[in-house]
Parts: structure tokens; C-alpha cells; sequence
């Protein structure tokens, strides 16, 4: 079984590197005939819009939606937060999976951008906010996983998992760790 | 902990257009189409490169309250142009909030020597190139991205075309030679040491290389993409032709999918006229703005 990897626009090949770190195989996604075969899926960090604006012709993301639906596990990062968030604020909602509130460019624009440390997990590591979404509510069944100065970035819902930052970007041993755990076991691995 | 604009967070900016289409706009009108239609970035000008050719003049940097009406009208990256070597515009580029700076050779060099000193500035930047030394060259003084410069305004791919291949062999040259023979090569391409070794370890350039100057068609972004490189501007391409929207959603359709010919086939129906092109052998020497850059 493989990692579907979305693959419209963005940092899908920064996601292809964790995967060849940890050994998973992988499928990049840019139609509904890649989605066979997929037991676990990426959703990376690039523009939420253009992403939303590829896929509307062939109906991709109606068939992503059940797939997570499925319970399959699910990362986002940044933009792909953005995609899994039930409310996007100045921004459209799409796949609405994750019941969080999340604001697009929240954090301000490139020159705000950021490198910081962030608690994910229980593990301290610096990871990169570039124009990133931010997670201004979430409801009762949702966990917070990560927190930057006590704000949370990172969340859990099922086997949904959605993040401000790109931790593709830093590739540390720790998140990798996560990562190999989490496309097997999903919800299980809620600490290191 | 918090610390902005690291080159980490300037060169990440580039990873997540990649795959993506940057579209030159003069307005807010037309920043609102390129949104709509699936851009990942806009490039707010003056004047587009085809009618800067047009019109000959002094191109500068665009006016504040152009800029400032396509930064308040999308939602998406915006990048400006500035001179080469002109490290004001840069600075006033960066006070006004822009997401990314291309110091580029379509406007009108302010230095006939020097480009600007990139690292100094919050904003990243972008530079083109024609081959490897230039490209090293840019990462040297600081580019976040690297694209290829084409011939802009021209609606030829050509010269597109032969810089991607120009920068391939160069990258191939570095990523196969002994690292003996590293520093005799950065003197050959007179190009930066630790950029030239950095490229030999990496196997690749250090920073995202997009394609540049002269895409017309879904079919030349396709091209470029097969080429190698990590996405397209489009320039006067799309709002030069018969039908803007439609042109700029097939580009973008057409560089995410850029290895299939029946995708490719769709988008390229009913698209209208595309931009009228120019031979580049009827280009004077003087006319040839990749040329541009030191």
C-alpha cells in the first residue's frame, strides 16, 4: 500500500524526500485514477487556491474527501491545513474535514515570515512558517499536537492531522520517526 | 522563539510556488483573472515586456500605487519588479510589503557592473539567468530563486528553451566532476566556490529554477516543465492574447500535468488567439534583453 501524495502544486516533492527517509512508498495524486492503492495520503504546503482551482474540473477532491472520510491517516501541512479545515477564513472552504477554524496568511505576509520553536509532541524543534494559516478555534474532538509560545499550530482529529508549518522542509528525525508511525497506525501514535 | 526572513524561510517561499504559474499583471483587474484562473503567485509591472519592447523608454520599477492596488486586490504571493544593481527600489519593494523581489533584466539596469546585495533585504528575490556561472553568480549575492531569462516579451520560446538546457548541462557538469576540479570550474564559469560545491554535493541547484521568458502556449509551459525546471512565468503571454482567462487557466492546468498529452489536448481548445510573436533573429542586438546581467 502506498502514501498518496497530492501533487497540483506546491512542496509535494519536499513531501516525496520524508517518504524516501523512511522508506514508504508513494503515489503522487493529480487525478481521481491515482487514488487506487492509497492507504494513506499527504496534502502539502503551496497555494490553497491554486490547488482548489486544478482539481475543480475532474472532481478530485469530492473523492479525496471520502477517502479521508474512510479514516485513512492524513497529514496537511500549511496549505493543506487550509484544504482540511471545516471554516477557512478569507479563503474558501474545501475538502472540510477538520472541524477547525483556520485564517489563511494569518500570520502576515513573506516579510513576517518565520523560523520558530515549536512544541511538537513533546519534541522542540525549529520548523518554518511561510505565509502560514492560522488555527484560531477547534472543537472539542479535536487535539492539539503542537504550540509555538503557547499558541496551538498543530492539531489532531481522528486520523486527520493538520499543520501550520512545514516540518518537510526540516526532515528531522523526530518528525520523521512520527511519520513512519503515523501512515501505519494512524490515531494510535499520539506521542513520540 | 521566533526569527524571520532566514534564507530558509526565503528559499521555502520559492518551494511552495513550485509546480505553479506566476502571471505578470499591471492591474488589479487583471491580478483578480490570474487568482481566479489558478496562479500561484502575480508579478505586479507597469507595463507588461511585450509593450515595454513596444515602447522603448526607460522601464522602471512599477509605481507605489500600482503595486499597492494588487497587493490589496488578491490574496496570493505578489512579486515586483526592480532594476538590476537599483538596491532602492528594493529597499522601497520591501517597506511595501512585497513577497518576493525580481531584480530583473527587463527593465532598464540601474548599474552597468554590480547586482544588488540580496542578503541584506528581508524580501527574498529572484534573478534570471542564461547558464550556470550566472545562476551562481545570483545565489552568491543572495537570490531565493533562481529562472531562466528567455527573451521576454517575444512569445518565443527559444531562448527558454536554451538556457534550461544551458543550466542542465552546467549542473550535470558540476554534479560529474572530481572535487578536484571544483575550483578551476568556479573560475571557468566565474562562478562562486561554495555555491559551485554545494551544487556538487546537492546534485542540483540549491534554490528553485523556474522557467522564463517567452511562454506562450499550455504546450511551451509543458515543455519547460519536461525540461526540468520547477514552474513557469508567464509574461505578456496570457494577457496579450485573444482570450486572457481561459489562456491562463490552461497554463495552469497544463504545467500541473504537464506529462500527459490528452490533459494537454483538452486545455488547448477553443483558447483563442495567442500572443503574435517575434523571430528572434529580427531582434538588433541592442533589443536582446537577456543580455542583460552581469
Amino acid at each position: 500500500m502506498k502514501t498518496g501524495v497530492l501533487a497540483l502544486q506546491g512542496s509535494f516533492y519536499d513531501h516525496v524526500q520524508s517518504l524516501e527517509f523512511i522508506d514508504q512508498d508513494y503515489v503522487l495524486i493529480k487525478d481521481t485514477s491515482d487514488l487506487s492503492h492509497v492507504n494513506s495520503l499527504i496534502l502539502p504546503g503551496g497555494e490553497s487556491t491554486s490547488m482548489i482551482k486544478i482539481q475543480e474540473n475532474n472532481d478530485l477532491f469530492s473523492e479525496l474527501k471520502k477517502l479521508i472520510e474512510s479514516g485513512i491517516p492524513t497529514l496537511g501541512t500549511c496549505a493543506g491545513l487550509i484544504l482540511l479545515a471545516k471554516d477557512v477564513i478569507d479563503g474558501e472552504t474545501s475538502l472540510g474535514v477538520l472541524n477547525t477554524v483556520v485564517e489563511r496568511n494569518a500570520y502576515g505576509r513573506q516579510n513576517q515570515s518565520f523560523e520558530g520553536l515549536v512544541n511538537l509532541l513533546g519534541n522542540k524543534e525549529m520548523y518554518c512558517f511561510i505565509r502560514a494559516p492560522k488555527i484560531l478555534s477547534y472543537e472539542d474532538s479535536v487535539t492539539p499536537i503542537a504550540t509555538i509560545d503557547n499558541e496551538v499550530v498543530g492539531v489532531i482529529e481522528n486520523n486527520i492531522v493538520g499543520l501550520s508549518f512545514h516540518p518537510e522542509l526540516t526532515n528531522d528525525k523526530n518528525y520523521l520517526d512520527w511519520l513512519s508511525n503515523f501512515i501505519k497506525d494512524g490515531v494510535n501514535v499520539r506521542s513520540l | 522563539m521566533k526569527i524571520e526572513s532566514t534564507f530558509k524561510i526565503k528559499k521555502g517561499l520559492a518551494e511552495m510556488l513550485k509546480g505553479g504559474v506566476i502571471m505578470d499583471v499591471v492591474n488589479a483587474e487583471q491580478a483578480v483573472i490570474a487568482e481566479k484562473s489558478g496562479a500561484v503567485a502575480v508579478m505586479a509591472l507597469e507595463r507588461i515586456p511585450a509593450d515595454i519592447r513596444a515602447e522603448g523608454g526607460v522601464a522602471r520599477m512599477s509605481s507605489v500605487e500600482t503595486i499597492q492596488e494588487v497587493i490589496d486586490s488578491v490574496s496570493i504571493p505578489v512579486m515586483a519588479k526592480a532594476r538590476i544593481g537599483h538596491f532602492v527600489e528594493a529597499q522601497m519593494l520591501e517597506s511595501l510589503g512585497i513577497d518576493f523581489i525580481d531584480e530583473s533584466e527587463v527593465l532598464t539596469p540601474a548599474d552597468d557592473k554590480n547586482h544588488i546585495y540580496k542578503h541584506d533585504i528581508k524580501t527574498p528575490f529572484v534573478n534570471g539567468a542564461t547558464d550556470i556561472g550566472e545562476a551562481c553568480r545570483r545565489i552568491g549575492e543572495g537570490a531565493a530563486m533562481i529562472r531562466t531569462k528567455g527573451e521576454a516579451g517575444t512569445g518565443n520560446v527559444i531562448e527558454a528553451v536554451k538556457h534550461m538546457r544551458s543550466m542542465t548541462d552546467g549542473i550535470n557538469k558540476i554534479k560529474t566532476s572530481d572535487q578536484n576540479e571544483l575550483m578551476s570550474l568556479a573560475k571557468e564559469i566565474r562562478a562562486p566556490f561554495d555555491v559551485v560545491k554545494e551544487i556538487h554535493e546537492l546534485g542540483k541547484l540549491p534554490v528553485v529554477n523556474f522557467a522564463a521568458g517567452g511562454i506562450a502556449t499550455p504546450a511551451d509551459a509543458a515543455l519547460m516543465m519536461q525540461l526540468g525546471c520547477d514552474g513557469v512565468f508567464v509574461g505578456s503571454g496570457i494577457f496579450k492574447s485573444g482570450d486572457p482567462k481561459e489562456r491562463a487557466e490552461a497554463i495552469v492546468i497544463a504545467t500541473t500535468n504537464y506529462n500527459d498529452p490528452d490533459k494537454l489536448i483538452e486545455v488547448s481548445k477553443n483558447l483563442g488567439e495567442p500572443m503574435v510573436g517575434i523571430n528572434i533573429d529580427d531582434l538588433d542586438e541592442a533589443e536582446k534583453l537577456a543580455k542583460r546581467g552581469w
